[in-house]
C-alpha cells in the first residue's frame, strides 16, 4: 500500500492495526483514530495519474513492515539524535519535521552529524500547508499511538528489516550544475548574505539579480563527493541585498547555480524511465518541483508519494525525489 | 567472489581518512554524504578512519564496486 485513499479507507487500515505513515491536509488527519501511524500535514501528492492538490478528503498512505517490526516516537527538536541512536541496526526510519520548526532548522544543519548517521539511514519529508493558507495555519506532525500533533519535533517510524534484506536510500534529481562560477559560504546558514566567487566577497542577491536569477527557480546546487544536493531560494530581495533558503548552505561545500530546467515532467519522465524502482517502498517529491513543473495533472513515470516542503534522505533536500527501496 | 572490507588496522582506513576517501569512484547517496561530511569534519584521522571503517563493515553487500578500490584509494 503506498497511495492516494479516502480517509475512511485510512481509517479502516489503522482499525485493522496496519502500521502506517500518512501524509494528508489537517482536516484529514484529525478525522484518523489513534493507532499505529505517524502523519505530517500536506495537501500535496503525486499519484498514479499524475500529481494532485486535495485539502480535503484524502491522505497518501505507505504502509509500513507488520506489527513487531515497526516502532513509533516523537522526539522534541533537543532529541533529534534519537532518530538515528533509536534506530534499528538493520532497518530505516522515516521520519516528518514540521516546515519552520526548530526542528526543521535543527536537524537541516545537524542531521549529517548524528553518530550513526551513514549506518541507519533516515528518509521522511517536510509538512507544509496549502500554499494558500501560508501564514495563517502551521505544519504539523502526528503521532497516531498517542492522538497527539505537533508544531515542532519529529515524528518517526522505526523499521527493522531481517538480515536479508537492507535500506536503500537514493535521489532522482533534475537539476544539473552550471559550469560557471563556484560560490563558497564561511557558515553554516538560511540565509546568507555574501558567498566567495572566484576569491571576491560578493552579496549572493546582488549577483543572482544581476544574472536575471532574482526569480529563484534555479536552485544551488553542492557538490557532494560528485552528488548533485540542491538548495533552494526561499527569496531574493535585491533591494535588501537578502537571500533565505529552505535548507542551509555549508562552508566546505563547493555550489553552483544550476542550469535551468524547461521539462520538468519530461525531465522527470527521462530519469525515472531508467531508475531502477524495484523494492521502492517510499517516495517523495517537492512542492517546488510541483509548481515550477506545472505537475497538478501530470504523471512522471510511476513514483507516488506527498508532495513536500523539503524531502529527507540522511539530511535535509531541496527540490529532489527522494526514494526508499529495500533490497 | 565479493570484495573483502580491510581490517580496521589496515593503514588504508587513514590513508583514506586523510584525503583518500574523496578518490573512491561511487554513485551511491550514502558514501558520497559521508564523504562530504568527513571532509568537513575537524575529528581526529583515527576518529574518522574508524568511522569509514564501520560504513564499509555496514554497507559490505551493497558497495562491492566502493570496496574493491579501498586498498588503493
Amino acid at each position: 500500500m503506498n497511495e492516494l485513499i479516502t480517509i475512511d479507507a485510512a481509517a479502516a487500515l489503522i482499525r485493522e492495526g496496519r502500521a502506517l505513515a500518512i501524509a494528508g491536509p489537517e482536516v484529514a488527519l484529525d478525522a484518523l483514530p489513534r493507532g499505529r501511524w505517524i502523519g505530517g500535514t500536506i495537501p500535496y501528492f503525486m499519484a498514479r495519474d499524475g500529481g494532485v492538490v486535495d485539502n480535503q478528503a484524502r491522505v497518501f498512505v505507505t504502509e509500513l513492515p507488520a506489527s513487531g517490526a515497526t516502532s513509533f516516537a516523537h522526539y522534541a527538536a533537543n532529541e533529534l539524535h534519537n532518530l538515528v541512536a533509536k534506530a534499528p541496526d538493520n532497518g530505516y526510519t522515516l521520519a516528518i519535521i514540521p516546515a519552520a520548526s526548530e526542528a526543521h532548522k535543527r536537524f537541516a544543519a545537524d542531521a549529517s552529524s548524528y553518530e550513526g548517521a551513514f549506518l541507519k539511514p533516515t528518509v521522511g519529508w517536510i509538512s507544509g500547508v496549502h500554499l494558500s493558507e501560508l501564514g495563517t495555519r502551521t505544519p504539523k506532525v502526528y503521532d497516531g499511538a498517542t492522538g497527539t500533533r505537533h508544531e515542532d519535533g519529529v515524528v518517526a517510524a522505526h523499521v527493522t528489516l531481517p538480515a536479508s534484506q537492507m535500506a536503500s536510500v537514493e535521489i532522482v534529481n533534475i537539476f544539473e550544475p552550471e559550469t560557471g562560477d563556484v560560490l563558497r559560504f564561511d557558515t553554516t546558514t538560511f540565509e546568507p548574505a555574501e558567498c566567495t566567487i572566484n576569491g571576491e566577497k560578493v552579496n549572493l542577491a546582488h549577483y543572482l539579480a544581476q544574472r536575471g536569477l532574482e526569480h529563484g527557480r534555479q536552485p544551488l546546487v553542492g557538490d557532494y563527493a560528485g552528488a548533485n544536493i540542491n538548495v533552494s531560494f526561499q527569496s531574493v530581495n535585491a533591494a535588501q541585498g537578502k537571500v533565505t533558503l529552505y535548507a542551509p548552505v555549508f562552508p566546505g561545500v563547493d555550489y553552483r547555480v544550476a542550469r535551468p530546467v524547461v521539462d520538468y515532467s519530461g525531465e522527470f519522465r527521462r530519469q525515472l524511465a531508467s531508475f531502477d524502482k524495484s523494492g521502492a517502498v517510499f517516495s517523495c517529491n517537492c512542492i517546488l518541483n510541483f509548481l515550477y513543473g506545472e505537475l497538478e495533472g501530470q504523471a512522471i513515470g510511476g513514483m507516488q508519494g506527498p508532495t513536500t516542503f523539503g524531502e529527507i534522505g540522511y539530511q535535509l533536500l531541496n527540490q529532489t525525489t527522494v526514494v526508499l527501496r529495500v533490497l | 567472489m565479493s570484495a573483502i572490507v580491510p581490517p580496521l588496522n589496515h593503514p588504508c582506513w587513514l590513508r583514506l581518512a586523510n584525503g583518500g576517501l574523496s578518490r573512491i569512484t561511487t554513485k551511491h547517496l550514502g558514501t558520497q554524504l559521508m564523504t562530504k561530511r568527513l571532509e568537513r569534519s575537524a575529528a581526529p584521522a583515527p576518529d574518522r578512519a574508524a568511522e569509514i571503517h564501520s560504513f564499509f563493515a555496514r554497507w559490505e553487500r551493497a558497495l562491492p564496486n566502493e570496496i574493491a578500490q579501498l586498498s588503493r584509494a
